[in-house]
């Protein structure tokens, strides 16, 4: 850990005269880590996430990846949606295959049998004809995570991107990130309203204060719960004394969730 | 007419059975439902029905000499005055010059409103340079343009063509750079961390996303072509249906400028119709 997969160097961003991120430096995010940002809603953590994607640049400081400072977005970084995350005028395949647009890389053979290869992975061979607005919101979802995941990206960068979708879909869809996740060996910053999805997802949780975002907490999960999850981890007594330990904090910063 | 007949048998149908658990609602409360909906075939007869009982009322009311034929003909007289003028003064050739003429300033307003007004939403210096110009000139009205149109053009055809532009190219810009400002940002941002370059995320994302809109403004921009067309008609042609509505005015030939009207509406329906049909085609995923 001498030099950090991701690291901030004193990051802050200001948007106007609003400052939305603080000096952030104590934040170095492992290869192959799962994180999940936690904090009042607007407090900057969503603009932390942007900043590691290249879709907003740092105000001063700077974002290291693999030890060189992050520039414009490119398919190295990810990102899924809330919404509007597949394009709805392509087919489910066809979005896959998006994912693969750019990369001339590759030949024309690899990009089809990867496009099948992620499309099984999501459990969404059978519907490679369908439009997405034929299909469900999670299976919307399950499109853009595996057309990020087709793109070939090591950090994959998730805005909330189970939050329009019933509990029932949240929970199949968390079983299969993580376990693609640490299958595939990705590294994933996702940020969420939900303390008991964050714990569940994560390998560590870190809360942020009010804006301007800084960190107030850094909770090492897979250390209390272990790296093996799977749904019947949240019935068990760890899970909820973490859970409620998360929220007693995000009280006392001063989010009004729940 | 029949669907409807059909829709009420089949109705009555089912009040027969008493046993049936939902209980169906009286025919005209189905058709008339707040915010419901209706079958395509429902929907086809009453919009046959409806115009059909509109020109009915018309026929009946000029039969019944409730209206001065001078003034007001009945459908049939106009439609009679479509025959003759079709055989004899070759109304469908004027129809066609005007078509012609609205469908060449429309392609060549859409062929410089589309890049420009996509340029102008997507590169901030851009729009912040044309916008107030063509706001200005979207407000002028046509008519007051047109002596200016003729000392720069003259009578001939390229002055009909220029009004037409002038009528269409300026609402349209303005629509197209809304379509594109309406893009999802998010799309833009997916494709921008896929590794798409500017110039890619604007031909294979933007420009995909905004089409079904632009399509549609396209078309509605094609109607009001036609309200200029006449206008560019009627000051100086000698072809075209609204030169054929001007000469019938003149010797106060009613039913001959209505039947003019009416080539005009049917034009328009026509069109309007195959592009709708041919928008849904297209746009099937959305």
């Amino acid at each position: 850990m001498n030099t950090p997969y991701l690291a901030f160097d004193r990051v802050t961003k200001t948007f106007g005269e609003i400052e939305v991120v603080a000096p952030v430096f104590d934040l170095d995010i492992g290869r192959n880590e799962f994180v999940v940002f936690l904090g009042p809603s607007g407090c900057g953590k969503t603009t932390l996430m942007r900043m590691i994607g290249g879709l907003d640049t740092p105000t001063s400081g700077e974002i290291r990846l693999d030890g060189a400072p992050v520039g414009p977005p490119d398919w190295r970084r990810g990102m899924v949606f809330q919404s509007y995350s597949s394009f709805p005028w392509l087919t489910v395949a066809q979005n896959v295959e998006f994912g693969m647009r750019y990369r001339n890389d590759l030949s024309a053979e690899e990009k089809l049998a990867r496009r099948d290869h992620y499309l099984d992975l999501v459990g969404l061979y059978e519907f490679s004809d369908a439009y997405p607005n034929r299909v469900s919101g999670g299976m919307r979802q399950r499109v853009a995570i595996a057309r990020t995941l087709a793109s070939g990206s090591d950090v994959l960068l998730m805005d909330e991107p189970f939050g329009a979708l019933d509990a029932q879909r949240r929970e199949t869809l968390q079983v299969e990130l993580r376990n693609i996740q640490k299958r595939d060996a990705k590294t994933i910053v996702f940020v969420t309203h939900d303390v008991e999805e964050a714990v569940f997802l994560a390998d560590r949780v870190v809360v942020f204060s009010k804006r301007p975002a800084r960190v107030v907490a850094d909770i090492d999960v897979t250390d209390r719960l272990g790296a093996e999850r799977h749904l019947e981890l949240r019935d068990g007594v760890r899970f909820f004394e973490l859970r409620n330990e998360i929220l007693r904090l995000l009280r006392k910063v001063g989010a009004v969730d729940e | 007419m029949s669907d409807l007949v059909h829709a009420v048998c089949g109705m009555e149908h089912a009040k027969d059975s008493t046993q049936e658990p939902v209980r169906m609602k009286k025919p005209a409360a189905r058709l008339f439902a707040f915010r419901g909906s209706l079958s395509r075939r429902a929907e086809t007869a009453l919009a046959i029905g409806g115009s059909a009982g509109l020109l009915l009322i018309w026929e009946i009311a000029t039969r019944l000499g409730w209206t001065n034929p001078v003034f007001f003909p009945a459908p049939s007289t106009v439609l009679e005055a479509i025959g003759r003028m079709i055989a004899s003064q070759h109304l469908l050739w004027h129809a066609g010059v005007s078509t012609l003429r609205v469908w060449a300033a429309f392609l060549l307003a859409a062929a410089m409103a589309i890049p420009i007004g996509i340029l102008m939403s997507s590169y901030r210096a851009i729009g912040a340079m044309l916008e107030p110009v063509v706001d200005f000139i979207r407000y002028l009205p046509v008519p007051a343009l047109v002596p200016l149109s003729i000392i720069w053009f003259g009578v001939g055809e390229s002055t009909k063509l220029y009004l037409l532009w002038l009528g269409t190219f300026f609402q349209l810009v303005l629509l197209v750079a809304d379509d594109m400002r309406r893009v999802p940002q998010e799309y833009i941002e997916i494709a921008a961390t896929l590794g798409a370059k500017p110039r890619q995320i604007l031909k294979d994302v933007a420009f995909r996303a905004m089409l079904p809109n632009l399509v549609d403004n396209l078309r509605i921009t094609l109607g009001w072509c036609w309200t200029y067309l006449i206008i560019a008609e009627i000051v100086a042609a000698d072809s075209g249906i609204g030169f054929v509505i001007w000469t019938a005015r003149r010797y106060m030939k009613t039913p001959e400028v209505m039947a003019g009207v009416v080539m005009i509406g049917i034009i328009g329906l026509l069109t309007d119709q195959i592009l709708r049909a041919a928008h849904r085609r297209a746009f099937r995923y959305q």
